[in-house]
């Protein structure tokens, strides 16, 4: 026991630790001010969020204490609890404009498509452990993988939640390209993508999500409607200079310009607040934690260790770009939230489960 | 699975992991660059527009002056009127509703309502649109007490025009409406915006300058609601801020009670003008044109409707018939004729002219008003004997009467400064020329009598008829009196000031005056039956000018028509006859003879105006303005 935590200690990973705390102790921070608007009824927000943390770090810690193989036998289940979570949201689950994501636990709604990002990303680690081919896939041996994606993402579609299911295609995809994949499946896979965009675009975007793309390809159209939120928050980040406004002093925040500025927009804030030095910090943190993601997976001592450190790099990863791209301007506006930044007790408990799951890689890197 | 499988597995994927943090660092440095072009680049940009995002200009509108008369009576001032704006954006159907039923609207009003608010387009949605100008004072009471519940409704106090004196002095005091977007292009850097109102007549016009002030304003902080933000001491210190200047204070030289008699003499009488001066001064003491307009209508919500009918009657009411239209003054010219002669030397005084009641010319017989028999000037004058005045034109001709005439400021504009002034007409023999082909000699008779082609302006003749009786100065007829701060302090005073001194002899003076006493005084005189015994002594001059036969107007009613066909009646005159106060001139539209009509009416004036005068002196322990008046 006494080398078990000896090694527990030496074995820590310090790095992913601080980086991690610092941005969630700079999210709450940044919650304070993205909520204190006078009449925006949302301040006793961030206390919630420090709840949500406290949780999540618990949950961290248990994550990363438990033998990840023991995840690896129970891959399989932890999926089919996530899939069943899912179709409950339908049965139980409450209507929150106009879409169904969430399911009443007690006092607490959670969002199950959030937690099926990391069953997914378990799954796929441990189909692929299991199949430890090193030839290039073909589309026939993308068949199995794909369809474990496919159920969770159009159960996902039709809640509607077409941020969420894009995350889990992108992290399917990024995982999919650490194995090998026949550049031919690759043409095809590409193909297909590109021929199903109009189907898309006319059968699975809703007109809400339709004006959002033409307003990010034509943001000068129409100000006041669509294009406002996408305006507000550019307005916001380019106000804030290199020094920013300084803390609680964002106009655009406080004056209540930016809307969802705890939700989608908190980049905003804090860029409009501590300006392009704060901006580049935080863009930093994420970026060190990615890279570290990536550096614990090529330090894996097998194959689903590996998969899950690259897994959760990518939902890391992908949840930050597009969050930042969308803020940016650079991206159309799609409700995918900032890992920790952002206000949300499923997205935090998502993202904290999967730093444990980096965390127990990364730990158990030398063992066994 | 054994360690050395382990260690391959994880070397197979080894050259990916380089790859995706390729891709990674590839991604965030994307990132990176386009915050920092936001934040450093763009900076200034998006600094400008979220400044203008949370501030809001709300102006402080400026008082407008007031007009007031000679005496300080208020002609012009301004009273507080509730104006209802709606923001489209933050209203529901229901507010709507209750708005409606606050204010007590009928059905088809609402109906209205509801489509002028469905008709705000989207880019103006979010901004206060005028949807009610002057409520009663129920409906304010109802959205006052109830506006809590309504965000996008609000009240506001504007100040509004109010003219205590109606359509008195109408033309004169002028009044104001809405800037049209010429009106802000053609006034560049005068910060005239859309919903201000302008002077558009006679004094509210041209002293618009003055009576406007400066409109200041006030920058807020709003949220991306519009609702001003409770501001810190801070906020309030760096306010920026700019009080309104308010308007000067204009006083006239015009006396609304003499308006009030001038009125009450024209009773009867659909049409006409008066313009009383002081000799002594060239201050207008009355400009009355009949008929004239409401203020308050002209200035409030005029509907086209009552424009048009106004723009059709046939009287003319939206015309200054005291300085925008000139007509022929008739015989009232004579004296300027007579003087002509008199200063040339061409003409005794004494010369007797016999009248038969006609005088020929060529083949034309003109007729007198009748025969006078043997006539010398005085006697001309007092009972207007149209041969002897004739007979002295062909000796002075028309060079000679026009020089003099435009030394008496016929011919060109007074300079009162208002309302488009006529010039009046003198005919030369160059005009007569190019414009009938040849010279006749006729034309200088009707021009001694004031007829054929010779027009003037009311405040013309009034202007020379003072020149006559205050010995040959010729004032420019001054309106202003003074113009003073909203605090009642005199900013500037405004003195007589004198056109020019007429060349004219005294003792010629004093002949033609006496010919004038006599036109009231000598039982042949033309107005010796208007005049009022031991009343105040006037001197004056009648006329009774032709109209050019009217062409059957469209809208006019032929059984009206012969009225429009009945000559102008004219008195112009002075007094106290021995030493002159006022100058007064009457016109009587198609009045008929000006002995008859015109006369009475002046004679009725100017014993009000003096008998009130001596009244008001009387009770203030002086007696100098009686004792004059009752010479």
């Amino acid at each position: 026991m006494a080398t078990l935590v000896r090694g527990f200690r030496d074995q820590f990973d310090w790095a992913l630790f601080v980086a991690v705390s610092a941005i969630a102790v700079i999210g709450v921070v940044n919650l304070y001010s993205a909520t204190s608007a006078a009449g925006s009824g949302l301040q006793g927000l961030y206390i919630q969020q420090i709840y949500w943390l406290t949780l999540g770090a618990g949950v961290a810690v248990l994550v990363a204490a438990i033998d990840y193989r023991v995840y690896e036998r129970t891959g399989w289940f932890a999926y089919g609890i996530g899939v069943v979570l899912l179709i409950l949201v339908f049965l139980l689950g409450n209507t929150i404009r106009g879409s169904t994501r969430w399911i009443n636990i007690g006092s607490f709604t959670l969002q199950p498509s959030e937690l099926m990002k990391i069953f997914l990303i378990i799954a796929l680690a441990k189909y692929l452990h299991n199949d430890p081919k090193t030839d290039g896939r073909t589309l026939k041996d993308l068949v199995v993988p794909g369809l474990i994606l496919v159920v969770p993402m159009i159960l996902i579609l039709l809640q509607p939640d077409l941020g969420t299911a894009m995350i889990c295609a992108f992290i399917f995809g990024t995982i999919m390209m650490l194995t090998k994949l026949k550049l031919r499946s690759l043409f095809t896979l590409a193909a297909a993508f590109v021929l199903s965009a109009p189907l898309t675009w006319t059968y699975l975007l809703r007109d809400y999500q339709r004006g959002r793309l033409t307003a990010f390809l034509n943001p000068e159209a129409d100000l006041l409607d669509t294009g406002w939120h996408a305006h507000q928050s550019l307005v916001a980040i380019g106000s804030g200079g290199v020094f920013g406004k300084g803390y609680m002093q964002g106009t655009q925040n406080q004056y209540r310009f930016l809307p969802d500025q705890f939700s989608d927009f908190p980049f905003s804030v804090w860029s409009e607040e501590q300006g392009l030095l704060g901006a580049l910090l935080i863009l930093g943190l994420y970026f060190f934690i990615i890279l570290w993601g990536l550096k614990i997976a090529s330090q894996a001592k097998d194959r689903f260790g590996a998969v899950v450190a690259v897994g959760v790099s990518a939902l890391i990863f992908w949840h930050t770009i597009i969050n930042i791209g969308m803020v940016c301007g650079l991206l159309p506006v799609v409700g995918v939230t900032l890992p920790l930044f952002s206000y949300g007790g499923s997205s935090v408990l998502t993202i904290m489960i999967g730093v444990g799951l980096l965390m127990n890689v990364s730990i158990r890197r030398f063992s066994f | 699975m054994t360690l050395l499988s382990q260690r391959r597995e994880v070397g197979e994927f080894k050259k990916r992991y380089k790859w995706m943090a390729l891709v990674v660092l590839g991604v965030f440095s994307i990132l990176a660059v386009r915050v920092i072009q936001l934040q450093t680049l763009d900076y200034d940009h998006y600094a400008a527009i979220a400044q203008e995002n949370i501030t809001k200009t709300i102006p402080l509108p400026a008082t407008r002056g007031i007009v007031t008369d000679t005496a300080g009576r208020v002609i012009a001032s301004n009273r507080p009127a509730y104006n209802v704006f709606i923001t489209p954006q933050l209203v529901s159907e229901e507010d709507i509703e209750r708005v409606a039923e606050l204010m007590g609207l009928d059905p088809e009003e609402k109906a209205v309502l509801i489509q002028r608010v469905a008709d705000v387009p989207r880019r103006r949605r979010s901004h206060q649109i005028a949807m009610f100008t002057e409520i009663e004072r129920d409906q304010l009471a109802a959205l006052e007490t109830h506006g809590q519940e309504l965000p996008g409704v609000d009240v506001v106090a504007v100040p509004v025009r109010e003219y205590a004196y109606g359509n008195l002095g109408a033309h004169t005091i002028g009044y104001l409406n809405e800037v049209s977007a010429e009106d802000i292009e053609g006034h560049p850097g005068q910060g005239y915006r859309a919903g201000d109102r302008m002077g558009r007549n006679g004094v509210e016009r041209a002293w618009e300058s003055y009576l406007r002030g400066r409109d200041g304003y006030r920058r807020v902080l709003v949220d991306a609601r519009g609702t001003v933000r409770d501001h810190t001491r801070e906020e309030r210190a760096r306010e920026d801020r700019r009080e309104a200047v308010p308007g000067r204070d204009v006083t006239l030289t015009v006396d609304m009670e003499l308006m009030r008699t001038i009125d009450r003499a024209f009773r009867g009488h659909p049409s006409g003008a008066v313009v009383v001066v002081d000799v002594r001064t060239g201050r207008l003491r009355a400009l009355y044109s009949k008929p004239s307009y409401d203020l308050n209508e002209m200035s409030g919500r005029l509907s086209v409707e009552r424009y048009t009918e106004m723009r059709d009657n046939p009287f003319r009411p939206l015309i200054d018939k005291t300085l925008y239209e000139s007509f022929f003054p008739g015989s009232t010219f004579k004296v300027i004729t007579a003087l002509a002669a008199l200063e040339d030397g061409v003409f005794d005084p004494v010369t007797r002219v016999d009248c038969p009641g006609f005088f020929e010319i060529g083949n034309d017989r003109k007729r007198c008003t009748s025969a006078h028999g043997e006539v010398d000037m005085r006697r001309a004058i007092v009972a207007s004997c149209n041969v002897y005045f004739w007979t002295m034109a062909l000796e002075v001709g028309l060079e000679r009467l026009n020089r003099f005439g435009r030394d008496l400021g016929f011919g060109e504009r007074t300079g009162v400064g208002i309302n488009s002034e006529a010039s009046g007409f003198l005919p030369s023999r160059e005009w007569y020329t190019n414009h009938f082909g040849r010279f006749r000699v006729g034309y200088t008779l009707d021009a001694a009598i004031g007829q054929g082609n010779t027009r003037s302006t009311l405040v013309q003749l009034a202007m020379a008829y003072a020149a006559i009786a205050n010995g040959g100065t010729l004032f420019v007829p001054q309106l202003i009196e003074r113009v003073g701060s909203p605090d009642g302090q005199a900013i500037e005073e405004f003195e007589p000031r004198v056109r020019r001194r007429i060349s004219v002899g005294q003792e010629h003076l004093a002949y033609v005056v006496d010919g004038l006493y006599g036109v009231v005084n000598d039982p042949n005189g033309t107005a010796f039956d208007a005049r009022i015994e031991d009343g105040v002594p006037v001197a004056g001059k009648t006329g009774t000018a032709q109209v050019q036969r009217s062409r059957p107007r469209a809208g006019l009613d032929p059984g009206r028509a012969w009225f429009f066909n009945r000559d102008h009646a004219w008195f112009a005159g002075f007094a106290p006859a021995g030493a002159p106060e006022v100058a007064i001139v009457v016109l009587v539209e198609h009045g008929g003879g000006g002995g008859r009509y015109a006369a009475p009416i002046a004679m009725q004036i100017l014993q009000d105006y003096f008998g009130n005068r001596a009244t008001a002196a009387t009770r203030s322990g002086s007696s100098t303005a009686l004792a004059r008046g009752a010479r």
